[in-house]
């Protein structure tokens, strides 16, 4: 197939956003050679090299971003509200099905590269290695395999527990082994009915022997912190990426901290909010209620949602404003959000008060450069990987035109939509 | 989406096949409610209760027929030529996601229903829990888990190897216990490295407590027999199916014995005899021949194969006329033979001697008997599961008509299929010459 194909594919659209934060072109196009980026311009400016076949898309009153980064996801999960301590009782085969359908949801939502931030055993790798010898489709991915926790510790059920700097040291050595393209650690506690929300889970000593081992190898790690302690510690630790950021104190009252924003910022390290999974549920009870209705308890979840996802924007607004950078991820299919709505997270953005540029950017080019892969993703420029999403409307104006996804395009080829499960 | 339960689906303007040998209908229709067949005959005479809500498929010059049923697919298999020593050794989530992809290519083919061979470990058990929880999609499936195999044996490397009739006991609960729906057991060596095909496996006694065992819980069993011998043994001992069938000496000579293909009549034994596997390997050289020419070795194997395929022919054309029970399995994707092409092994069915129809019953009806599922499915029958496909053209006329699937309803749904192009991708198509 791929030997008669034309070697040049020339994409031209009602405007282009190349996912750097400069304004959309209009009428402009893309033209791409086998799996890469050839050149970004003004539709006049833009050929293939004289006589060479090329094939041609024309999107009307459409526009070409690059292909989204959801810098955060679990392929295993099931996105149906159960626990990962429920999730994690199926079996290994079971999982990484489910993995290679979350994978292919992804991809046609526009989705081109996801970082999977924590599933069990060697599932993802075994999704990785089916997809690399063409048994199924997805986006590229940046796997943490297992992450890394405490005895007892968020997501350890998954399978790496470690305790003391040599033990950490180990676990790490032991996943970038198996494949790690970089570490996820859970430095507090989470939804895992063993462990401590509110509290950090490693020492400092614990999170810098990973930090130290991970940066040796070149690979990057990220934390999460679901109070403020854990953030603290691993910006001491030296950490890549904090994920949640959620600005809590141990007894749970909700307290922003300017000195860690600003720290986060000094560091020049990423959060990842993960406001989506609070905003798909907000939108979908919103839903319910319009169509039918609400139960009592409905209508207080609603409520307390609504709250807690108001004060995650403002800690959001906050953190911007002391110069965080944000990377936008999604962390479906965890908990009761499903894998496909990455949407929700861009949303979440604009709500929080970026712009819609400035939510394009943190989806696409920002989320490339927190996950370490802005060298061959994140925008569209010449030499890149030819990683598109062809959306009605214009997303620059409205960020909700990222819902409508005409087509996608991966290392060049367009991708086959056709069939959901 | 839970179906209304009132909610009926009426399949017209068709000529009609009902898969269990009545005479074909013109002006057919189908009458769906939920999941089940509620009515099937001249369209005159199906309609929907007074009042019941109705969703109307109307399908003008195409043909309406059970949805196939392929008795023999390896899930875990590429298709690509590699052997199954090499495939064993990939990863079991590996090859459960390559299952997956197979039994979405099956399904969106045509095939409802499959019998699963011998697959590693849990991957079948394990992609049918995944079906059944909506993660993946695939066929009804009966599925043998792990075959049973000798030390060394064909398919020994897929997890289930046993000595002697209490093991051989042993080996049959614990897969009954896993979820087998039958037992499959490799009653000659094969192309398993380690294993002879020319020479039977088991011993009698052993053969004889499988099926012993597998009859007690009210399961089948199956034999993969590639030398008479092992034919001859799994008569003895009660074996349901007889797979391949071939007729060959221990010295690798031909000699079809017709006092055996008798005995397999008389005891009512299916047999399977999977002559697309073999014409899959000669398609493959001959595709070679024609690309880039063959070495003279390369050439001798090609003119062995093609003899072999003639050879297999015969046998099969002979155990048809004594009216032996030879139904459709493909044994894709063994070999070089990928599933989503059942429709070739019912093909040389025919060219071997059956009519088209008695082709479309050996992957219909015929077929779902073999499998002991024909209360659930295979015919268009009132109170069977509503498993339908609509073709263009008429099987009955000409096989390869299943080919040209338009619609494919699995219990009762119509199965997104999604792109033409991705389901004409999964067809291999034989050489130019």
């Amino acid at each position: 197939m791929s030997e008669t194909q034309p070697a040049f594919k020339l994409i031209r659209a009602a405007r282009v956003i190349d996912g750097t934060g400069s304004p959309a072109l209009e009428r402009g196009a893309v033209l791409l050679e086998g799996d890469r980026i050839r050149a970004v311009g003004s539709e006049e400016s833009i050929a293939a090299p004289e006589g060479a076949p090329v094939e041609e898309f024309n999107y009307e009153n459409k526009t070409v971003i690059p292909g989204l980064v959801d810098c955060h996801v679990h392929l295993i999960g099931m996105g149906d509200g159960r626990a990962g301590d429920e999730l994690t009782t199926l079996p290994d085969e079971v999982l990484t099905l489910q993995a290679a359908r979350n994978a292919r949801t992804h991809l046609f939502s526009g989705v081109t590269t996801v970082r999977d931030c924590g599933a069990k055993n060697q599932t993802t790798f075994r999704l990785r290695q089916a997809m690399e010898m063409g048994i199924t489709p997805g986006p590229r991915m940046v796997l943490a395999g297992r992450p890394v926790a405490i005895v007892g510790g968020h997501l350890s059920y998954f399978g790496v527990q470690a305790t003391g700097p040599d033990e950490c040291r180990a676990a790490v050595r032991q996943l970038i082994k198996e494949g790690a393209d970089y570490i996820k650690i859970t430095a507090t506690g989470g939804s895992t009915r063993t462990s401590f929300a509110l509290r950090p889970s490693f020492t400092v000593e614990e999170l810098k022997a990973i930090c130290d081992e991970v940066h040796k190898f070149g690979k990057h790690a990220a934390a999460h912190c679901a109070s403020s302690q854990g953030m603290s510690n691993v910006l001491e630790a030296g950490i890549d990426t904090i994920i949640h950021a959620v600005h809590r104190e141990p007894d749970g009252t909700s307290k922003f901290r300017p000195e860690i924003a600003e720290r986060i910022a000094r560091q020049g390290v990423f959060v990842n909010a993960t406001l989506g999974g609070g905003r798909n549920r907000v939108v979908t009870l919103e839903k319910k209620m319009q169509a039918e209705g609400l139960s009592e308890q409905e209508q207080e979840e609603l409520d307390q949602m609504r709250r807690a996802h108001q004060q995650r924007l403002d800690d959001f607004a906050k953190m911007r404003e002391l110069g965080v950078q944000m990377a936008a991820g999604s962390d479906s299919a965890w908990g009761k959000y499903k894998m496909g709505g990455f949407q929700h997270e861009t949303d979440s953005h604009v709500a929080g008060g970026m712009t819609p540029m400035e939510a394009i950017v943190a989806a696409t080019a920002d989320s490339a450069r927190s996950c370490w892969v802005q060298d061959s993703v994140g925008t569209l420029e010449a030499g890149k990987q030819a990683d598109l999403v062809v959306v009605d409307g214009d997303p620059s104006q409205d960020i909700g035109a990222l819902w409508d996804v005409a087509d996608v395009f991966l290392a060049g080829d367009r991708v086959d939509r056709g069939n959901f499960v | 989406m839970p179906e209304n339960a009132q909610h009926y689906k009426l399949l017209t303007g068709a000529r009609l096949i009902d898969g269990a040998g009545g005479p074909l209908i013109d002006n057919g229709a189908v009458l769906v409610h939920g999941s089940r067949i509620a009515a099937v005959g001249p369209a005159s005479t199906v309609s929907a209760p007074d009042g019941a809500s109705v969703e109307r498929f109307d399908f003008p010059g195409k043909t309406i027929m059970p949805g196939m049923v392929d008795c023999h697919t390896h899930h875990n298999g590429f298709g690509d030529g590699r052997s199954g020593d090499d495939l064993s050794t990939l990863p079991d989530e590996v090859l459960t996601l390559q299952s997956a992809r197979n039994a979405r290519a099956s399904l969106f083919s045509g095939v409802t229903s499959i019998r699963e061979n011998g697959p590693k470990n849990f991957t079948m058990f394990r992609l049918r829990d995944a079906v059944n929880q909506g993660i993946a999609v695939g066929p009804r499936m009966v599925l043998c888990g792990r075959p049973v195999a000798i030390i060394g044996g064909h398919m020994g490397y897929f997890g289930s190897v046993a000595t002697g009739p209490v093991e051989a006991r042993a080996t049959t609960r614990q897969l009954i216990k896993e979820g087998a729906d039958y037992i499959k057991i490799t009653a000659t060596g094969g192309s398993t490295r380690t294993s002879f095909p020319l020479r039977p496996s088991f011993e009698v006694d052993e053969l004889k407590a499988i099926t012993e065992e597998a009859h007690k819980f009210g399961k089948l069993t199956a034999a993969h027999c590639v030398s008479t011998q092992g034919t001859v043994n799994s008569l003895e001992a009660g074996v349901d199916m007889i797979i391949h069938c071939v007729f060959k000496e221990a010295d690798g000579s031909d000699v079809f014995r017709p006092e055996v293909a008798e005995r397999i009549g008389r005891q009512g034994a299916y047999v399977n005899p999977t002559l697309h596997v073999g014409r899959s390997r000669i398609w493959v050289m001959q595709h070679k021949k024609e690309r880039e020419g063959l070495t003279p070795e390369e050439q001798q194997h090609l003119d062995a194969g093609l003899r072999n395929l003639e050879t297999r022919m015969e046998d099969c054309r002979r155990m048809q006329e004594m009216g032996l029970r030879v139904i459709t399995g493909s044994d894709s994707s063994w070999g070089d033979y990928q599933l989503g092409n059942t429709v070739y092994e019912a093909e040389l069915l025919v060219a071997s001697g059956y009519s088209a129809m008695k082709g479309v019953l050996s992957v219909t009806g015929e077929a779902a008997k073999a499998l002991g599922i024909d209360d659930v499915t295979g015919t268009l029958e009132p109170g069977k599961e509503a498993d339908i496909i609509v073709v263009d053209g008429n099987p009955a006329d000409d096989i390869n008509a299943l080919w040209n699937v338009n619609e494919v309803f699995l219990a009762g749904r119509r199965v997104d299929r999604g792109s033409p192009e991705s389901v004409e991708a999964n067809r291999q198509m034989p050489p130019r010459g």
